[in-house]
């Protein structure tokens, strides 16, 4: 673990140095990331203009909700974002090759390899954004669930980032150089609105087999308080299968890989 | 060591026809087909040694290496590297095992070398004391100590080439693949890495597995061959018994008059219709049988007007050449 710790200090520090000679992209990068924060905080801002109640929600839950996903978005961006997008071209392409001579996880190397650092202030953004929203929820709450609620929310981007995978993964057998991405892109939306506006037919699909709404909609929900035991129980096992089921395919795809010719 | 037995290893491949209709067609209907990239492919090599693989693109050395080296699995036949099974992927072989791909960089582009080195520090676990020592022998080896801190973008193909290489031996791996290091440099450099390469394998008697496309690499550095052509291994034996074996053949190289040429194709085509010729402009080469060079000679000076007449021990390259066009066992 302290290997990998150590690893991870290094691909920061490279990340870092690379980004900081592109100084264009690096200011861009805020002002784009910025305007689509706010543009979500202001979709839900219309939205109580009209109504006081969201499908059981009230305003400053709400946004409670949304700054947790610009909270989640920021993170998946900073983290996971510029390596799963270059993944499927890896596959493409044979890259991987060298990844797995190394004595170390290749799935590891290839997921975090690359910090966007140019979207790390950013990130600062979203941080302050969900402090924002969390100290002007007026409902109490104790610290230990603060933190409980943030590292569910920390879940939900693991959660989004092997959904991810999942769309690139069938480049292993398609050889496409781009996997399924499109189709993830167009649900991606899902994720951005509480759970509870889905009826029952897309709120279990969204649930149980493409789990969108356990990135932010359970965590948030298991905040709020609502069926602890049930969305608890439901959000930790369904975490587990998911992980297991993309480890397994993880797998079963490195057994096909083909590499290319050189 | 390194066991090979009876290694098989099939790409599936689908074929399309031409343009936008063929790929229209392609969307519904494919035309698959299994290519053997290997076929029953065994040998085995011991340590200190260098095997030089050798064959046309496309003959299955890139293959071969990929198996040996755990990145792909093959289809059937067994093979033992350093008594692990590679395509099991343990970290006790990986720890032992380096790979250079001439073609594919290996380090972080926009950052120096050294940084790279950081970083397979910790992939590999090196010790500080080793570190520091394999980094001062390699870079002193290489004569390229002066690049440490340049982005790597911005060295010359063969600085990276040996930057590549200072990575790939680091950590003193037992097993090295070495496939066409020397592709695209200039002479030089070219001899660099090659004399470097000699060098290491003398002081540090690892496993070396070689392939290249330039013979002078193969001469200088491997003791035994193995050519390998649509996936066999169809000579595997020292070097020097393929090269005597084809010493009994020689080359007559000459040139003519301009007016001559013509005239000169078809009486060596006509007197010598079964030995290889070669004509560039009024250059041209004909290799004969020892006995029968004389005799030739003869014959060619009667009729033409000859100049720059010599006679050549056929080189290693054209043996090879040979060998692998026509199959001989």
């Amino acid at each position: 673990m302290l290997r990998y710790l150590k690893l991870y200090g290094y691909f920061l520090r490279f990340s870092f140095t690379k980004a900081l000679e592109f100084r264009f992209d690096f200011t861009f990068r805020i002002f784009m990331d910025l305007a689509y924060h706010l543009s979500n905080i202001f979709i839900f801002k219309i939205i109580f203009s009209h109504t006081t109640n969201l499908a059981g929600w009230t305003e400053e839950q709400a946004i409670v909700f949304i700054a947790s996903y610009i909270l989640c978005d920021g993170l998946y961006m900073s983290f996971f974002a510029n390596n799963c997008w270059w993944f499927p071209v890896f596959i493409n392409k044979g890259e991987l090759d060298y990844y797995l001579t190394r004595p170390v996880s290749p799935l590891f190397f290839l997921s975090l390899r690359e910090f966007a650092a140019n979207s790390f202030i950013n990130l600062l953004f979203a941080i302050g954004i969900f402090t924002w929203a969390i100290t002007n929820y007026s409902s109490p709450f104790s610290i230990s669930q603060l933190l409980a609620y943030i590292f569910l929310i920390i879940n939900g981007v693991v959660i989004y980032y092997i959904l991810h995978m999942l769309f690139y993964l069938p480049v292993f057998w398609t050889q496409s150089p781009r996997g399924f991405e499109g189709l993830l892109y167009g649900l991606d939306s899902i994720m951005k609105y509480p759970d509870k506006i889905q009826n029952l037919l897309f709120r279990y699909l969204f649930t149980l087999l493409i789990p969108l709404n356990l990135i932010i909609s359970f965590p948030a929900k298991l905040f709020f308080g609502e069926d602890v035991i049930y969305n608890g129980v439901l959000l930790a096992s369904w975490t587990i299968v998911f992980w297991s089921f993309f480890l397994w395919i993880w797998s079963k795809a490195l057994k096909q890989y083909s590499s290319a010719s050189s | 060591m390194i066991k090979v037995e009876n290694l098989c290893k099939s790409f599936k491949i689908y074929q399309k026809p031409p343009g936008l209709k063929g790929s229209l067609k392609a969307l519904f209907k494919r035309d698959y087909f299994y290519k053997n990239a290997l076929d029953n492919v065994s040998l085995q090599v011991e340590p200190g040694e260098i095997l030089g693989l050798v064959g046309a693109n496309g003959a299955g050395k890139t293959t071969l290496v990929k198996i040996l080296s755990g990145i792909i699995y093959p289809t059937s036949g067994e093979v033992s590297v350093l008594g692990y099974n590679p395509w099991k992927r343990d970290n006790r072989y990986r720890k032992q095992l380096s790979l250079i791909m001439g073609q594919k960089a290996q380090l972080w582009w926009d950052l120096p070398a050294f940084d790279s080195f950081l970083l397979l520090k910790e992939i590999y676990q090196i010790s500080d004391k080793n570190f520091y020592k394999n980094i001062d022998y390699l870079s002193n080896s290489l004569n390229i100590s002066h690049q440490m801190k340049t982005p790597v973008r911005k060295l010359s193909l063969g600085e990276r080439m040996k930057v590549e290489l200072m990575a790939t031996l680091l950590h003193d791996p037992k097993v090295i693949f070495l496939d066409e290091p020397t592709i695209g440099l200039d002479l030089m450099s070219q001899r660099a890495v090659r004399s470097f390469l000699a060098q290491y394998r003398k002081e540090k008697n690892p496993i070396i597995i070689l392939t290249s496309h330039y013979m002078q690499d193969i001469e200088e550095l491997c003791r035994r061959i193995a050519l390998i052509k649509n996936g066999s291994i169809i000579y595997d034996g020292p070097i020097d018994k393929i090269h005597k074996d084809y010493s009994q053949f020689q080359s007559i190289n000459f040139e003519v008059l301009d007016s001559d040429i013509g005239r000169i194709q078809n009486f060596l085509i006509q007197k010598f219709p079964e030995n290889e010729k070669e004509f560039i402009d009024n250059k041209i080469k004909l290799r004969l049988k020892k006995e029968l060079v004389g005799e030739a000679t003869k014959e060619l000076l009667e009729h033409f007007s000859i100049d720059n007449l010599s006679i050549n021990q056929i080189d290693i390259s054209k043996v090879i050449e040979n060998y692998l066009q026509h199959d001989q066992t």
